[in-house]
Parts: C-alpha cells; sequence; structure tokens
C-alpha cells in the first residue's frame, strides 16, 4: 500500500538546490575532462591508489557474496530442522490501503485462502478515491470463522493506518502487509513456527515478484531472490533481520506495542519499525516459506520512482536512529546492522558507479582492455553463481539465472545511480512526495 | 582476417556500461520531470494548505 503523507524535512530553497546541483555537475565535468585530457597528470601514485581502491572493491564485492551465501546456507540448514509449532495463535492481519482497487479483491480473496485454523482480517482504508473502500465491503462479515473487519478514515498515509489497524486488532501475533500483495495458502503456518523463539519479535517473510512479463519485472523478480531474500537468510542466522519488508512482516504485539507503533516521519516505515524493534532487544528472524506475492513496477520510471523513496525513507529512519550506530550497550547486531544498512545504501551504490567508470577510463586512456574483460567476466561469472544457488535454494525458476548477465551492468547500475542521486537529495533536503505507483492489477 | 574478440568483448562492454549509465542519469531526470508535472494529490494540497472543498459538510439542525 502507498499513500500521501507529509514530507519529513523543510525543503532547502530552489536558489540553494539549483546551486548545489550545478556545482556538482560542474565538479563532475571539470573531472572527466581533466582525466581524459591529461591522464598523464594523474601521476602513478594517483593511478596506484585508484587501482588500490578497485581491488578492494572487487576482493569486497567477492568476499560479500561468500558472507551472504555461508551464512544463509546455514540458515536454511538451521531450518530443515525445525519443528511445526505445538499450537496455532490467534492471528490479526492487517491490511491497509490506499487507492488499491486494482488489487484489493486478489490481495484479500488470497487471505480467505490461508491454510491457518485461528485469525482474523482488518482491513483499513486510508480515505481512497477509487472506490477501494467498496471493494474492501465486499469481504465484511464472516467466512468459515475468519472475521473480515472493514474501516475507512480519512487519509493520513501508511503508518497511520497500519497503527489504525494494530489498535483494532486482538490476537499475540500481528501481520502488517501491503494490499498489493497476496500471500499463499501456507504463508502463515510457517511464519508462525519462527515464534516458538520467545525472544522473537518479528518475523519477515519471502516476498517474490508476481508479474514476471517483461525484463524489468523479470530482473526485479531475481533482484528480490538474489540481492534482498539471500540478504535476509544471511542476517536471520544472526536473528537480525534488518528490514522487515512490507508486503509481509509478521509481529509479536508486545514488540510492536512495545516501540509505539509505526512512525509517520520517514518514507521507509517498515525499516524504521525493524529498527526500533531490534534496538528493543528483540530478535527478528526471517521465514523462506512464508511466501507473499507482490507486484512490482513494470516500466522503468516506475521502479527508479520506488527506488528513489526506498532509498530516501532508509537514509531518514538511519538519520533519526544515528543514535544506536554508535551504541555500546545491548545487542551488537543492532548497530551492526544499520552499519550495513549505510554500507549497501550509501557506499556501495557509489563504489559500483565509480569502479565502472574507472575501469572503463582505464582500458580507454591505458589499453588494458584485457582487464576490463576479466573483470567483466569475473563479476558475471560471480552473479550467475550466487543467483543458481539462491534460486536452487528457493526452488524457483531456473530460467531467471539468465538475466544474471544484465543484473549488474545494467539493472543495477541504473538502480545505483537513482540511489546516488536521492542521497545527494536528501542531503541537501530537497523537498520529495511518497509516489504512488500505478496498479496494473496482476496479483 | 582473425578476429581480436578481446577488443571486441572490451568494446561491448565498454558502449553498454557508458550506455547504461547515460540511459540511468536520462531516466531519473525523465522520472522528476515526470513527477513535476504531475497534477498534485489531495494529500500534498491539503499539506500545502491549497486543498478547496467542493461542498460544505451539510449538518443537520438539531
Amino acid at each position: 500500500m502507498e499513500t500521501n503523507k507529509p514530507v519529513v524535512r523543510t525543503p532547502m530553497s530552489p536558489r540553494k538546490q539549483a546551486i548545489i546541483s550545478i556545482l556538482i555537475i560542474l565538479a563532475v565535468v571539470i573531472l572527466t575532462v581533466f582525466m581524459f585530457r591529461y591522464p598523464e597528470r594523474l601521476g602513478p601514485i594517483a593511478v596506484s591508489a585508484l587501482v588500490v581502491t578497485l581491488a578492494s572493491f572487487l576482493l569486497l564485492l567477492i568476499l560479500r557474496h561468500f558472507v551472504l551465501i555461508w551464512f544463509s546456507f546455514l540458515h536454511q540448514r538451521e531450518l530443515s530442522h525445525d519443528e511445526p509449532p505445538e499450537h496455532y495463535p490467534f492471528v490479526s492481519i492487517i491490511v491497509p490501503a490506499f487507492n488499491e482497487a486494482e488489487v484489493i479483491h486478489a490481495s484479500l480473496a488470497s487471505l480467505l485462502e490461508l491454510r491457518y485454523p485461528y485469525y482474523e482480517i482488518i482491513a483499513v482504508d486510508d480515505g481512497s478515491t477509487d472506490g477501494t473502500y467498496e471493494k474492501m465491503r465486499e469481504f465484511e462479515g464472516n467466512h468459515y470463522g475468519v472475521r473480515v473487519q472493514v474501516f475507512r478514515k480519512e487519509n493520513s498515509g501508511k503508518a497511520d493506518t497500519l497503527n489504525y489497524g494494530i489498535r483494532r486488532s486482538r490476537a499475540p501475533i500481528v501481520i502488517c502487509m501491503d494490499s498489493d500483495s497476496r500471500l499463499t495458502p501456507d504463508a502463515l503456518r510457517y511464519a508462525i513456527r519462527q515464534f516458538t523463539d520467545p525472544n522473537v519479535g518479528a518475523v519477515a517473510g519471502n516476498v517474490k515478484v508476481i508479474n514476471r512479463h517483461n525484463i524489468w519485472t523479470k530482473l526485479q523478480a531475481l533482484e528480490y531472490i538474489e540481492g534482498l531474500n539471500i540478504v535476509r537468510k544471511a542476517q536471520a542466522f544472526f536473528r537480525s533481520v534488518n528490514v522487515i519488508p512490507g508486503p509481509m512482516g509478521i509481529f509479536r504485539r508486545t514488540a510492536i506495542e512495545g516501540t509505539g507503533g509505526y512512525d509517520s516521519d520517514t518514507y521507509a516505515e517498515d525499516f524504521d519499525m525493524t529498527v526500533k524493534i531490534l534496538a528493543d532487544g528483540w530478535k527478528i528472524n526471517y521465514e523462506p516459506k512464508a511466501v507473499a506475492y507482490t507486484e512490482a513496477p513494470e516500466e522503468l520510471l516506475d521502479i527508479i520512482k520506488q527506488r528513489y523513496r526506498w532509498s530516501r525513507g532508509i537514509l531518514q529512519a538511519l538519520r533519526k536512529q544515528k543514535h544506536l550506530l554508535t551504541r555500546t550497550s545491548g545487542v551488537i547486531t543492532t548497530p551492526l546492522s544499520l552499519w550495513y544498512m549505510i554500507f549497501e545504501g550509501l557506499v556501495w551504490p557509489a563504489m559500483n558507479i565509480f569502479s565502472s567508470l574507472f575501469f572503463v577510463y582505464i582500458a580507454l586512456m591505458f589499453g588494458m582492455q584485457k582487464l576490463l574483460v576479466m573483470w567483466w567476466l569475473l563479476l558475471t561469472l560471480l552473479d550467475v553463481l550466487i543467483a543458481v544457488h539462491a534460486i536452487l535454494m528457493e526452488k524457483e525458476d531456473l530460467r531467471l539465472a539468465a538475466y544474471a548477465v544484465f543484473y549488474r551492468f545494467f539493472y543495477i547500475l541504473i538502480i545505483d545511480v537513482t540511489k546516488v542521486f536521492a542521497t545527494l537529495e536528501e542531503l541537501v533536503g530537497l523537498d520529495m512526495s511518497w509516489g504512488k505507483l500505478a496498479r496494473k492489477g496482476r496479483i | 582476417m582473425r578476429l581480436d574478440w578481446v577488443n571486441i568483448l572490451a568494446t561491448v562492454i565498454f558502449v553498454s556500461i557508458v550506455v547504461t549509465l547515460i540511459l540511468a542519469v536520462a531516466s531519473y531526470f525523465a522520472y522528476k520531470v515526470r513527477e513535476a508535472r504531475r497534477p498534485k494529490t489531495a494529500g500534498e494540497l491539503r499539506q500545502e494548505g491549497q486543498m478547496k472543498a467542493f461542498f460544505n459538510q451539510y449538518e443537520p439542525k438539531k
């Protein structure tokens, strides 16, 4: 679900924004011209420094991939020994929606097909204007023991809508999901088994892309499997998943209430909530068999819109929780999770763009084509191997592995450029809005 | 004539990286232009104090 809510920071004046943008563009142009016009003036020390940086980047990339694979494998092995839960607690499912008429029917229908004995559904319309509420009302009532309640309120944002639903729920376990998502029939049954550990405050579900129609959605499907889920799996080995995804987050009521509920002051309320739960000392696990399918944006500009919001939202939440970065008391995994997020969100995209540009520059100016080809082959091979590993672990469509060839040098590069721009805009405090995505009704 | 595969591949990689970066930057600015041109939502108008009600709410006299 997406909705509109107030901007987080006071925007910078347009004059100041324009000056900063011009200065950045000017600096990039001058540097580029200098590097191509006078490569010899860079000097051997500067070139060596750049080569060392790039070598470190490659090493870091390989290390990152292998660490992720190793810990995700350990988590998977742990799960294979897991027993089903002894009892099934009562669960409340909160479905917030704002202008989701295209998808809300499929989403609520999927909830009525859950193979779980004891749950309720609370659907909250956040002041939609497209008939979402009317479609929700069709489900109101009792469906073979599952009570569906539908509420409508004035538009106030996703965080507030989730809190509204949570306040009206009764269960000790609460599921917060997006209205453009669809849960698989066994999702709830598998998710619940993680709560047998009393220290687990929340569980992240396994989000997959449902609309794999074109190259963009197929690349996102691969990204969710290879990029996002494998990271969650590795983090789950330490019970410190740092983003509980919006399409499926399962929470212990005491954990969510202890944080005071969702806050409306960032554009990444899911990440913000995750950090608050970790900061309270709860463990957060990941359940790969709790699958939720979501509709991914089908066009490039919509992907950029979504990632722009994610990036800025994460930075806002990080800024808000910056005191946790240096926290020495409590569990060490909380500051580590935040530092990892800074690395993935800020450092990594800039390094990826820089390394791509630098290798092109080296190849062009110093005739090192072989190095460029080796670098490309190495990274592509690494991506294909990891894609195959992740796909096999998830028992997914192996054909998706072919898209790994385009993944790093095409798709991730575009996403990283967006992340860098979003970071710069967040740092200078540019105005932003939620950015509602147009739904195609694919779920 | 013998093909130099390293050079061909290097050229393909070089062109694809440069084109992708240009596409990425251009797409980002296209997205910003599209966002600037889109009609404002009720939430944004309300936030800016420009939200106009079409009707006044009817309140029956007691």
